[in-house]
């Protein structure tokens, strides 16, 4: 028996169950009706650029090898020996030819056919008892790309990413294409939090009035010129299918004049005119909107800030981190935190942003620390008795009769498509909250 | 294999009570005392440490950190913490900062001492959630400023590839 309808008919109107944020029952549910039938991040093409380079990424309990084979195919395979199931790949990156499995000998191609296996003909009589030849590592049921993000999908008839993503992609464009060449990513980092997932998709996604509040000592500082409450709420937040996020309003100026503003300089500002269509432009040049924090359903956030990085002048400069809330359990998320940067960036550009990542987000930011113990502090409250009696209001920006408290922007105030509107609000949220229910219900 | 000082040799006696002083400043998060240890050119890195074959050659993720900070950085990390509003710190941690294995060498300049140590640092916070370790090695270059010595690099080894810490809101 699953969970009651008025489970999911209160999360639809806006009123969330606070145990939904640290329950076993739902989580094994998340296992079986959402993370076995979505496209879940695994990580970007540029980590394994060279022929033969890896990384091994779960998806949930689920280990696979990326791998870039020999002739240049990037490849998911299942990290499982089909002899007896030992994990032929230990290691967490690298390069290799060939995986070897530790346990009785058999070797894979780096592109995952099964290459040798130790006294064939004596054990097995040779290819009529095992044909080998026709063997390979199971590869991963659905495996597809966008912009280089590399992405799995549990079910074998899955739809297709680009599908899957529709209009976001409009969105996804601003992180990971801001040049021909496209972005590369270093790290992640990784660290637990013992924090539900969705909390930090849900605040990545919308949460523009945590800001002034939760990210006060980041203003008193001076690191960061923009989070003022005032400032905060002229922003829009917009929802385009599988995704939404949050954008900051910028000061008077065109396309140019506001790249420069948040940090760009010029020789990025020209190519990223090259790629990025007339209506992305214009949501920057026209509408006055720069894209900042966004979550992609179910689990991959994306931010774009632009502190202060240096103690010697009051320049800002952006940075970009993509980010993997990867659920452990239902009180417990591994955060993968990559530091993206345009791969045709000047390198010195690439290292004064690599900072801006380190000082604002990731295991150290300054901004994540207060997040994280918010989050964990939830989570743990949600585990208990009381919390299956509260609904959390997350009707923010909504009236009594569903009507929204600020209308959305016409297409010709925000160019971008999807539904976008200015103001403290929870419609993403909402949004990301209504399609888990989807999933689960 | 460079030999270490001998453990009574005055230096290294020097810089072990540097070591053990600073933990003690760092247990109590006085943290104003602390930039004052650090010189101006501090360069203090965290690598993140990844798992990779024995043949690897490397094993740490190529170009990003935890921390790679400059005296900038820490010392707006330390403002930070001055604020009314850093709620990750509010109520405060409790921490003990333990170094041991330390062993000093010298160096080509006798202003700057070379110095290892191992670190343990055990953090609680409030009542219900489990307390968080974090392991690490840590190599140091001590100078001599004055009359007192001070850290100018710090490089921190951590013994772990997935941190098991909601964040880095403390320095090692």
């Amino acid at each position: 028996m699953g969970p009651a309808t008025e489970l999911f008919e209160n999360v639809r109107r806006g009123m969330i169950p606070a145990h939904i944020y640290n329950d076993d029952e739902l989580f094994t549910r998340e296992k079986e009706r959402l993370f076995s039938r979505t496209w879940m991040f695994v990580g970007h093409e540029s980590e394994i650029p060279q022929d033969g380079d890896y990384v091994v990424r779960r998806v949930l309990n689920d280990s696979f090898i990326i791998t870039r084979d020999s002739n240049g195919d990037v490849r998911a395979l299942f990290n499982m020996c089909l002899h007896r199931g030992m994990q032929v790949c230990r290691a967490e990156m690298g390069n290799a030819s060939n995986f070897r499995c530790p346990y009785h000998g058999w070797s894979y191609r780096n592109d995952g056919r099964l290459t040798g296996l130790p006294f064939h003909r004596e054990a097995y009589g040779g290819n009529d008892g095992f044909p080998k030849d026709s063997q390979s590592l199971l590869p991963a049921p659905s495996f597809a790309s966008y912009n280089g993000l590399l992405f799995i999908n549990m079910d074998p008839n899955a739809e297709p990413l680009e599908e899957f993503l529709g209009d976001f992609r409009f969105y996804l464009d601003y992180y990971t294409k801001q040049s021909p060449q496209g972005v590369e990513l270093r790290g992640p980092q990784r660290w637990r939090i013992k924090a539900n997932w969705k909390i930090g998709a849900e605040n990545f996604s919308g949460d523009m009035y945590h800001t002034p509040h939760t990210h006060a000592s980041i203003v008193d500082i001076g690191l960061f010129r923009e989070p003022k409450a005032q400032k905060r709420k002229d922003g829009a937040t917009y929802w385009a299918h599988r995704g939404g996020g949050t954008t900051y309003k910028l000061p008077p100026g065109g396309f140019d004049e506001r790249m420069s503003y948040v940090g760009y300089p010029d020789e990025m500002i020209a190519r990223i005119k090259d790629v990025w269509t007339p209506r992305q432009q214009q949501v920057v040049g026209d509408d006055g909107f720069m894209i900042s924090a966004a979550t992609c359903f179910p689990n991959l956030s994306f931010v774009h800030n632009w502190p202060k990085v240096h103690a010697r002048n009051d320049e800002v400069l952006p940075f970009i981190s993509i980010r993997l809330w990867q659920p452990i359990s239902a009180n417990e998320t591994e955060v993968c935190s990559w530091f993206a940067v345009d791969a045709a960036a000047p390198e010195q550009y690439k290292k004064d942003s690599y900072k801006a990542y380190l000082m604002c987000f990731g295991s150290t930011g300054m901004f994540e620390q207060d997040d994280v113990e918010n989050w964990v502090s939830l989570t743990t409250t949600a585990g208990g008795s009381m919390a299956r009696r509260l609904l959390l209001n997350s009707r923010m920006g909504l009236l009594g009769d569903d009507r929204p408290v600020i209308e959305a922007l016409p297409p010709d105030a925000f160019h971008g498509p999807g539904r976008a509107q200015v103001g403290y609000n929870e419609h993403n949220q909402r949004e990301l909250l209504k399609l888990w229910a989807d999933y689960l219900a | 294999m460079r030999k270490p000082l001998p453990f009574n040799d005055i230096r290294h006696l020097a810089a072990h009570q540097f070591l053990v002083d600073e933990a003690y400043l760092l247990d109590a998060q006085a943290y104003e005392p602390w930039l004052d240890t650090l010189t101006d050119d501090i360069r203090y890195v965290m690598p993140v440490r990844v798992t990779t074959a024995r043949g690897a050659g490397f094993d740490n993720s190529p170009g990003m950190a935890h921390f790679d900070e400059d005296k900038y950085s820490l010392t707006q990390r330390v403002a930070r913490f001055a604020t009314e509003h850093a709620w990750t710190e509010d109520p405060p941690s409790r921490l003990r900062h333990f170094i041991t294995n330390v062993r000093t060498f010298a160096t080509d300049d006798d202003t700057q001492l070379e110095v290892e140590s191992a670190e343990l640092l055990f953090r609680s916070r409030g009542d219900v959630n489990e307390s968080a370790l974090v392991s690490c090695g840590r190599e140091d270059l001590l100078r001599r400023c004055g009359d007192r010595w001070k850290l100018a690099r710090r490089h921190i080894i951590t013994d772990e590839a997935v941190l098991r810490m909601q964040n880095l809101a403390v320095f090692l």
